[in-house]
């Protein structure tokens, strides 16, 4: 019995010690593996916002800067979310839109901010992009959409200018699995009930605008976001039965000013 | 692995199906790829099978059954670990292909150790593997 453990011990301990010793090379480099890193990210984030902005003017109001990001950042600490991972951008552009890019960046259109008819609703379209960012989402379909090498070389600044443009409307007009948005809808949802706003107001901004003409060019975040009405469906069923706390992040005037500085 | 003298001289027969329980886990091995239970259920069924025969195809169809075992939750791991490379946002590591790696040469040789030891079974002769073998005379007896 003693000779079989002896010999047990000694066949794992090879085991072992074979692998540590091929721990020692470098496989990853070997074997030219790809892999996104948070510098690839952080860098191909940073290099599609500078297109965004050399397009489109960026609004620098620090009125308008200040409203987003009370919200926001009642949202992150209801949360336990990092809010130095969000960077919010408020573009001035008429389509309602909002979308999440690599390295946590958040682009609001003034548009969206125009077209929303309370705080909760426009509360409901920045949970869900902050869940898509939370989520890891954004990487996801980058790499599923356009390939990890195509990302790699736009991230390591070897984009053509035609790649990275392919990259931005692949993002912008960038509509998820049903899955991937269900879950960022829920986990939205969610953020809105932790942070004690009405969910509701997510429900109703996807219902409106599927009732609106979906082919105008203006609507894009939900022309890009299929299935509104069954999204909106979906979201008043999982919030039926719950028992949510009310309140408004931001006062009415602050709210009142933020859309006046678009009207 | 060493060559030692059997108990008994045994028959043509015998050492045809003792040398079938190896050639069983390598042609399962094959088909079994890339899942790694599928060599282990093989061998188990031939076990099972040959359980009520003689004490020396029993005594290899066991040393057989407790190779792939082993390896068993060795490949299991990496199989998994692989899944979940897939499917979930786990990154390719420096010690996931040093496991993989590690899990390849240690496969390759119990492959070949497996072959020599069905040529040399089917002749007749008595192959003991370093302690598999010592296992195997521990759970197998006349």
């Amino acid at each position: 019995m003693k000779k079989i453990i002896f010999q047990g011990v000694i066949l794992l301990l090879i085991v072992f010690s074979a692998f540590m010793c091929m721990r020692q090379l470098n496989w990853v480099k070997l074997f030219h593996v790809q892999q996104i890193t948070v510098k690839s990210e952080q860098k191909l984030g940073d290099l599609l916002l500078d297109v965004i902005l050399s397009a489109d003017k960026e609004n620098k109001s620090i009125q308008v800067y200040n409203s987003i990001d009370s919200i926001v950042n009642h949202i992150c600490l209801k949360n336990n979310i990092n809010r130095e991972q969000i960077k919010i951008h408020v573009v001035e552009k008429d389509e309602i839109n909002a979308f999440a890019m690599p390295n946590g960046h958040l682009i609001v259109y003034s548009g969206l901010i125009q077209n929303s008819d309370n705080q909760e609703e426009l509360t409901g379209v920045l949970c869900h992009e902050i869940a898509h960012i939370q989520l890891n989402h954004v990487m996801k379909k980058m790499i599923s959409e356009m390939g990890l090498s195509m990302i790699i070389s736009i991230s390591s600044g070897n984009g053509s200018p035609v790649l990275i443009k392919k990259a931005l409307q692949k993002l912008s007009s960038l509509s998820y699995e049903r899955t991937l948005e269900k879950e960022a809808d829920l986990k939205g949802v969610d953020y809105m009930i932790n942070a004690e706003v009405d969910p509701s107001g997510l429900a109703e901004f996807l219902f409106k605008q599927s009732n609106e003409n979906a082919t105008s060019n203006y609507l894009q975040w939900a022309s890009s976001h299929p299935d509104s009405r069954d999204r909106a469906v979906y979201i008043n069923d999982y919030i039926k039965n719950k028992n949510i706390a009310k309140r408004s992040i931001l006062c009415k005037s602050t709210w009142n000013n933020l859309k006046d500085n678009f009207n | 692995m060493n060559h030692s003298t059997f108990t008994y001289e045994p028959g043509e027969h015998e050492a045809e199906s003792a040398s079938n329980s190896y050639v069983m886990s390598l042609i399962a091995i094959i088909a079994g790829l890339p899942l790694p239970i599928v060599n282990l259920i093989a061998t188990l069924i031939f076990y099972l099978g040959n359980r009520k025969s003689t004490y020396f195809v029993r005594w290899h169809c066991t040393q057989a059954l407790l190779s792939q075992l082993s390896l068993l939750f060795l490949n299991s791991y990496g199989f998994w670990w692989t899944v979940s490379i897939i499917i979930s946002d786990e990154l390719i590591t420096n010690n996931y292909l040093a496991y993989i790696i590690t899990l390849i040469v240690f496969n390759i040789i119990e492959f070949v150790t497996t072959i020599y030891t069905a040529i040399q079974v089917r002749k007749g002769k008595h192959v003991s593997w370093w302690f598999y073998g010592t296992l195997t005379n521990l759970v197998c007896k006349p």
